[in-house]
């Protein structure tokens, strides 16, 4: 058979097996997009208002690294402001998960040996996961041209948008599949493109947040960092302004250089084998794996580390930007409005600016703690729960070590987000006062984590086989009653089911602690129904 | 000498699915006891309850006299057990996990002896520890769990299909293993499927199938069970004399050769009769184990002789 017949069924296999996974992030990156399209009519309706919000980046610019430059209050150009760089960004981890998938992932579990015994050989598969990949971005590109389409923006301008994102995505499927010649495991390609595609997004903030605002604010010139990543070079194709597609050659230059460097590595090594030598581990253990705590925090130590970044940055931004704070106030009454209603009519608008944040910081935490739950869970069902319980460690003193690195994963990120919020005080007008706010708030969020933590206990106690499922839901459901549920106007019952409604509100001076006292007591029994339950109950392996 | 295993009409249902049906199962200290039956027999799921992982529905299982579920975790004070199929820590090196194993354990307190017996065990077993977890081969994920079991020493090994994936030079190393913890007074239950690996090392063996015990004894008492296999050259006329003889069943003219197979305890009055026929070319194959099992592992449960009609619980067994 020709090289193209063969080229046919491994597209199509590559294609059938992420059926539903590429569905979700496309469907998921082109439903962004439309929720901030439609937002832009709906929220930022008025030039004004746009024109106000582009010049607070005058002020803050560290506003831009979640957003991007700047280039006219029209909402067209409004609409890609704010989330062009957001959906290049999962264009980028779509395309490098995509990428090892199908080349380290299938050689790390020994199918593409399977697949390369056949006249496919070694560097067929390579190629249809490029094809694949490509395709995969054009559909990306398509659905999002449409999603700009579809809230009434003009086509030239969303057409461009949808080919900003394509290309990055591309750009990025090429670092992925360098990535995965590199490594020995998929987990180590997926981390290093993970963090370049985080850093590109990263490069391109600093890039805009450095870069020379006109005079009137409402358009940025980015500074040199923001051309040496893909996502600047989406930006200034400056849809709905310039529409100029030429920059994202840069984008298919750089995935066609990388491609090719793929294939020449490709050809020089064995199926199987990498680039870099593969890490050897220690042949003796260290103090910490002395027992089923030490194991089970070194189970959870990396998931706790990448929560906590987002903690340190929620917290730095929660006293970097009160600057802002003043300017909203007379500049964007509806946003300030929202900040008010989050944290309650007595506080004043730079505490629930914090309050908000920190409420973010919150949700990391309890994520966090569900973690190490969740973990717990994926050792009983993986198997290797089983050699542990075969020692003489007790079921309850097991799941009690989980619940304790639960309860240490609150405690971490939150001293982390205040580390963050005291390090952002220093920079304004009063950093004593901010910095004590920022404490308060970050104590306030403990209580409700923990109650996070105890239901996901039982949860595993009494449902093992809907552990991650049902922790998820619950942390989805209770940030989004408890945080958003007023501002949608849904009923006050709905909102009060949320640990995160009762989370103590460090405003207007005075603390009132009794919400956190309350779920402490709660999250405390619900720990210990589920350890002592957890004595009467049987490992549940399959499923 | 004291029972270390103690089960009698132990059962266990999930759901509607009977898995043990009133089992039975003596292990006296000492003795490497084989654990035999086909896949989904129930081998598995007992070794989960002696091990407290899994609660009884019924019946009784005792370990040193004590219950595995309730004295779990003072019980495997005393244990060392190698799963069947073994799942490491996939970013924990091979090394890492057969030291927090010994440390859970509680074989680490000699820290001089437990590194030199971890490193002899490692050498034997040719198993390089820094390797993680996910890099592991079956075998050799294997290889870290019985470095983990041997490298403290217990008084009871419990060991699921533990050679699965072992290349044959490696079962010799583990056979060499079994024979220093037995020499040291420790009890042996081994689950396993090579019948040549229990015919080494097993000083009784029991049977089971769906879910109940079917045969139990040393292997010279199980031999008993089943017949010698008799073979001559054929000269037309001779079977139908053959097949009046006492205690000859199965007679067949296969390849030139009368072929039967005649009760073991009925042999040697048997020769005599042939000698009186003239035979020529004459074989007596001695009883062997593999007809006992396959008998008992075949699909028709009507075949193994003395087994109970197949149960409920023989759905699982019968695939």
């Amino acid at each position: 058979m020709s090289p193209v017949g063969l080229l046919v069924p491994l597209v199509a296999s590559r294609a059938r097996r992420d059926r539903l996974q590429l569905v979700l992030w496309i469907a998921g990156t082109a439903g962004l997009a439309l929720m901030a399209t439609a937002a832009v009519g709906s929220t930022f309706g008025d030039e004004s208002e746009r024109e106000s919000i582009l010049r607070l980046t005058i002020i803050a610019p560290a506003i831009l690294i979640f957003r991007g430059t700047p280039n006219g209050a029209g909402e067209g150009e409004f609409a890609v402001f704010l989330i062009l760089a957001f959906l290049c960004l999962m264009a980028g981890l779509m395309s490098t998960f995509l990428a090892v998938r199908h080349t380290r992932g299938d050689e790390e579990q020994s199918r593409a040996e399977l697949v390369a015994a056949t006249p496919a050989a070694r560097t067929l598969p390579t190629a249809a996961t490029v094809v694949h990949g490509v395709l995969a971005n054009l559909v990306l590109a398509i659905a999002v041209a449409i999603a700009f389409m579809a809230s009434g923006l003009d086509a030239a301008g969303s057409a461009v948008t949808g080919l900003a994102v394509g290309a990055t995505g591309v750009a990025f499927l090429g670092v992925g599949l360098v990535a995965a010649q590199l490594f020995r495991t998929s987990r180590s390609a997926n981390a290093l493109s993970v963090a370049l595609v985080l850093a590109a997004y990263l490069v391109r903030g600093l890039g805009d947040a450095l870069g020379e605002a006109s005079d009137d604010g409402l358009f940025r010139t980015a500074a040199w960092p923001s051309r040496l990543s893909p996502i600047g070079w989406a930006q200034r194709t400056e849809p709905f302004a310039a529409n100029d597609p030429t920059p994202l050659l840069l984008s298919i230059g750089l995935a066609v250089v990388l491609i090719g460097l793929v294939f020449v590595f490709q050809s020089a090594r064995d199926s199987g084998a990498s680039l870099l030598p593969g890490r050897a581990g220690r042949a003796a253990a260290g103090p910490l794996l002395s027992g089923h705590v030490g194991l089970a925090w070194r189970l959870n130590a990396g998931a706790i580390a990448s929560w906590a970044v987002g903690a340190v940055l929620a917290g730095a931004l929660a006293t970097t930007l009160t600057p802002l704070v003043d300017q909203i106030g007379s500049d964007a009454p509806a946003i300030a409005e929202t900040l008010q209603q989050v944290a309650g009519p007595n506080a004043s608008l730079e505490e629930a600016f914090t309050v908000t944040f920190f409420s973010m910081v919150g949700i990391l935490a309890a994520a966090a703690a569900l973690q190490a739950v969740m973990r717990a869970r994926l050792e009983e069902a993986h198997g290797s729960a089983e050699p542990v319980l075969a020692t003489p460690v007790p079921r309850r003193a097991w799941l009690g070590g989980y619940a304790l690195v639960g309860a240490l994963a609150v405690v971490v990120i939150l001293v982390l987000s205040a580390g963050g919020a005291l390090l952002g005080s220093l920079a304004s007008d009063d950093p004593a006062a901010s910095a004590e706010n920022a404490l308060q708030s970050a104590l306030a969020q403990a209580p409700a984590a923990l109650v996070f933590l105890g239901l996901g206990l039982v949860v595993f106690v009494l449902a093992p086989r809907l552990t991650i499922p049902v922790a998820w839901a619950l942390l989805a459901a209770g940030a989004f009653f408890g945080i958003f549920g007023e501002l949608l106007g849904l009923p006050d019952w709905l909102h009060d089911l949320s640990p995160f409604a009762h989370s103590p509100l460090p405003v207007g001076g005075e603390v009132d602690w009794t919400g956190g006292f309350w779920m402490l007591g709660i999250a405390a029994a619900a720990t210990a129904l589920a350890v002592v339950a957890m004595g009467r109950r049987e490992l549940a392996t399959e499923g | 000498m004291s029972t270390v295993i103690s089960i009698r009409g132990l059962e266990k249902r999930f759901g509607r699915t009977v898995a043990l049906d009133g089992l039975d199962l003596e292990v006296a200290q000492g003795e490497i006891h084989g654990f035999l039956g086909p896949n989904g027999a129930g081998k598995s799921t007992t070794i989960r309850i002696l091990l407290g992982l899994a609660r009884a529905s019924g019946g009784e299982a005792r370990l040193f006299d004590r219950d595995p579920w309730r004295d779990a975790a003072d019980l495997h004070r005393r244990v060392a057990y190698v799963p069947g199929d073994v799942s490491l820590w996939p970013n924990l090196s091979g090394g890492e996990a057969i030291d927090l194993l010994s440390r859970l354990r509680g074989g680490t307190a000699d820290r001089a002896a437990y590194a030199e017996r971890k490193a002899r065990l490692i050498e034997a077993f040719q198993l390089d520890p820094r390797k993680k977890g996910r890099a592991y081969s079956k075998g050799n994920r294997q290889k870290v769990a019985l470095v983990a079991a041997f490298a403290t020493p217990a008084e009871l090994y419990i060991l699921d299909e533990p050679t699965s994936g072992l290349d044959p030079l490696m079962e010799q190393v583990f056979n060499r293993e079994i024979d220093r913890a037995a020499a040291d007074g420790a009890t042996v239950l081994l689950s396993s499927h090579i019948l040549s690996e229990v015919e080494t090392l097993c000083d009784r063996v029991s049977i089971i199938r769906a879910g109940r015990r079917v045969e139990a004894g040393t292997l010279a008492e199980l031999r008993h069970l089943t017949r010698s296999s008799v073979a001559f050259v054929h000269v037309p006329g001779q079977e139908s004399a053959v097949e009046a003889l006492d205690g000859a069943h199965d007679v067949v003219v296969n390849a030139g050769r009368v072929q039967f197979t005649a009760d073991s305890d009925r042999v040697a009055a048997l020769l005599p009769e042939l000698g009186r026929l003239g035979v020529e070319g004459l074989t007596v194959a001695p009883p062997s184990l593999e007809e006992l099992f396959l008998r008992h592992y075949g699909d028709d449960p009507a075949m193994a002789d003395g087994a109970p009609a197949a149960s409920g619980a023989g759905a699982e067994a019968a695939r």
